[in-house]
C-alpha cells in the first residue's frame, strides 16, 4: 500500500511532511539542490538586504545532544544570494529565509525576493535582534511580530511562515500575533539560548559567548510549542527542533504539526531527511494512512 | 572541545611553522582539526601527523600560531573529516604537494612507509626556501629552479610518471595545481584522492560554509576520489 505523504499548506505543494530547516546547508546553491532532491521543501539559509560577516569562528559546537551555535546570520545579502539562487534545479519548492529589524526591511526584502520564480514561499526569522529594543529579538514582541509579518503580508501572494522563538513566556501569545498579521503558517521553535564553557581555558566556547541551541536536547521542549499552538491557532504549526528519526517526526505530526523541519540531524547523515521519508513511508504504508489524517491526532 | 598543550614549535623560513601537541589525537591521515587559538579564531588545520599541524602565515591567526610559545594551550575540536585510504597490495603511491599542501602528505607518507608501500614524494614550491620536511624517495620542483626541477610539481609528475604499474596519486595543494593534476589524471586514468579546502565554520557538516558542488569539504571530504572528482572539477562552481 503506498503511503501518501503529500502535505499541502496555503497552496504550497509538498511531496512529503519533512522540510530542511533553515541554516543547515543552506547557503549554497549546490546543498540545497542536493537536499531538495528528497525532503518535501527546503528552507534556505536566512538572508538580509545587506551582506553580513556574522561572528568569527567558534561559531558552532557539536555536543552529545545537541548543537550550539551563533554564526551571526552571515550572508552574502539578497542580491548575492539571488544571484547565486538564480537558473538553478530545485526538486521541490525553495523557500527564502529572511531576516531584518523592521517591518518595512521585511518588506522591502520580501518585495525583492517576490519576483523570482525560484521563490515557492517565505519564511520570516523572528530572531533578529529588535531594532528599538536593544538585546531582545523581535519574535518575543507579539506586537512587533504582528507588524513585520502584516508587513510582509502585503507584498506578496506567496505562503508566509513565521519562524517562532522559544524564548518567550508563552509562545502561543506570538503565535497568535503571526496569524493575526497574516502568517499561512508558524514554525515552532528556532533555537533556545544557550552557551557553553570550557573548564581547561575556563573561558566561554563561542566567539559571541551566548548562542542558540538545536537538535535532539531540544526536542521536548519543541513538542510541547507545537502542541500548544496547534491548540490555539487556526494556521498550521510546522514542527521544528531535535526530529532526528521518522519516529520524532511522527510525534511532532500527532502533536499537530502538519509537517516538520530537520536541520541538526544532518550532524549524524547527510541522507537525515532521505531516512526520515523512507521510515514514514514504511510505517505510514503498512498502516494505509496518509500524513494528514494523523495531524493533531494526540488531541484526541 | 578540548584543550591540548603546544609541547615544540618548529619555525620554518617562509612564515611556516610546525606545532607539536602534548599528545597524540586520536585520527587518520587526511583529516583536519579545528584548532582554536584563544582570543584569535578558530581554523580548520590539517593534520601533519598524530600530534602535529603545520602551518603557513597568511593571517591574524596563523601569524599568532608562528608566534606560539611552548606550554600555551589551543582548543581542539576533531580530528574530523574523512581521511585518506590506504593503497592495495602491489599499488605504488605518489603523493603530489604544491606548498603547505605536504603537511597532510607528510602524515600519510608516516603511515604508509609504517606500512611498508612504495612511495614517492613530489613536491612543488616557489623556491627552496619553502621546503620543510624531507623524504628518502622526493623529488622537488620550484618555480625559480633553486632547487631540483624548474617548473611546478604537475610537470615534474608527468615527467618522471612511468607508462607501467599500478599507480595512486594522492594530492594536495592551490586549486589550479589541483585542477591541472586532475586533467593529468583523467588522460592517464589514474587512481587518486585529493585532500580539498574550504572556509569553515562548524567542521562537523551542518552548517553548509565549506559546500562545493553540494558536497561538504569538511564532512563529505576534504579527501575526495573517483567520480567525485569528476564532479567537483567538471562543474568548477
Amino acid at each position: 500500500m503506498p503511503a501518501d505523504l503529500k502535505v499541502v499548506i496555503s497552496g504550497l505543494e509538498m511531496k512529503n511532511p519533512v522540510m530542511l530547516a533553515s541554516g543547515v546547508l543552506g547557503s549554497k546553491a549546490s546543498s540545497l539542490s542536493r537536499i531538495s532532491r528528497h525532503a518535501g521543501a527546503v528552507v534556505a539559509k536566512s538572508v538580509g538586504m545587506e551582506k553580513r560577516e556574522g561572528y568569527k569562528n567558534p561559531a558552532v559546537i557539536g555536543q552529545k545532544c545537541c548543537l550550539v551555535n551563533a554564526v551571526g546570520l552571515a550572508s552574502p545579502g539578497a542580491r548575492a544570494f539571488a544571484g547565486e539562487l538564480e537558473g538553478v534545479r530545485f526538486y521541490s519548492p525553495l523557500i527564502i529565509s529572511l531576516f531584518a529589524s523592521t517591518p518595512e526591511e521585511f518588506a522591502s526584502l520580501v518585495e525583492y525576493f517576490d519576483r523570482f520564480s525560484f521563490v515557492s514561499a517565505f519564511e520570516l526569522n523572528l530572531s533578529c535582534p529588535h531594532a528599538e529594543r536593544l538585546g531582545m529579538a523581535i519574535g518575543v514582541d507579539s506586537r512587533a511580530v504582528e507588524e513585520c509579518v502584516k508587513a510582509a503580508r502585503r507584498k506578496t501572494e506567496r505562503p508566509i511562515f513565521a519562524k517562532l522563538t522559544p524564548n518567550v513566556t508563552d509562545v502561543v501569545e506570538i503565535g497568535r500575533a503571526a496569524e493575526k498579521g497574516g502568517a499561512d503558517a508558524v514554525v515552532a521553535i528556532n533555537t533556545l539560548k544557550a552557551m557553553a564553557i570550557d573548564i581547561v581555558s575556563r573561558k566561554p566556547i563561542l566567539s559571541n559567548v551566548r548562542g542558540g541551541m538545536s537538535g535532539k536536547a531540544i526536542k521536548g521542549v519543541a513538542l510541547r510549542c507545537v502542541w500548544d499552538l496547534y491548540e490555539e491557532l487556526s494556521i498550521p504549526v510546522i514542527g521544528c527542533g531535535g526530529v532526528t528519526s521518522w519516529k520524532d517526526a511522527l510525534e511532532f505530526i500527532l502533536a499537530g504539526a502538519t509537517a516538520v523541519q530537520v536541520g541538526s540531524a544532518f550532524y549524524y547523515s547527510y541522507r537525515a531527511i532521505e531516512g526520515i521519508v523512507e521510515g514514514l513511508k514504511e510505517y505510514l504504508g503498512e498502516r494505509g494512512e496518509s500524513v494528514s489524517e494523523m495531524v493533531g491526532a494526540a488531541h484526541g | 572541545m578540548y584543550c591540548v598543550k603546544v609541547e615544540r614549535v618548529r619555525r620554518f623560513p617562509a612564515g611556516i611553522v610546525e606545532i607539536e601537541f602534548d599528545r597524540e589525537l586520536r585520527g587518520y591521515p587526511g583529516q583536519f582539526v579545528m584548532l582554536n587559538v584563544f582570543g584569535c579564531e578558530e581554523i580548520p588545520l590539517s593534520l601533519s601527523s598524530p600530534r602535529t599541524v603545520t602551518v603557513k602565515v597568511v593571517g591574524e591567526t596563523t601569524e599568532r600560531l608562528y608566534e606560539m610559545g611552548e606550554g600555551e594551550r589551543v582548543g581542539i575540536r576533531g580530528p574530523f573529516g574523512r581521511p585518506f585510504s590506504l593503497p592495495r597490495p602491489g599499488e605504488e603511491a605518489y603523493l603530489i604537494a604544491g606548498g603547505i599542501g605536504i603537511a597532510p602528505l607528510n602524515y600519510l607518507y608516516l603511515v604508509l612507509r609504517g606500512a611498508g608501500i612504495r612511495v614517492k614524494v613530489i613536491h612543488g614550491v616557489r623556491n627552496k626556501s619553502e621546503l620543510i620536511y624531507d623524504y628518502p624517495d622526493m623529488e622537488v620542483a620550484t618555480d625559480d629552479g633553486s632547487f631540483g626541477f624548474k617548473g611546478n610539481a604537475v610537470e615534474l609528475f608527468t615527467r618522471i610518471l612511468p607508462e607501467s604499474g599500478n599507480k595512486v596519486v594522492y594530492a594536495c595543494g592551490p586549486w589550479p595545481m589541483l585542477k591541472a593534476l586532475y586533467g593529468v589524471v583523467k588522460e592517464r586514468g589514474l587512481k587518486a584522492e585529493f585532500s580539498l579546502e574550504s572556509y569553515m565554520r562548524c567542521g562537523i557538516g551542518v552548517c553548509g560554509s565549506c559546500v562545493l558542488n553540494g558536497y561538504r569539504v569538511c564532512a563529505d571530504g576534504p579527501v575526495f576520489g573517483g567520480e567525485e572528482l569528476d564532479e567537483i572539477f567538471e562543474n568548477d562552481d
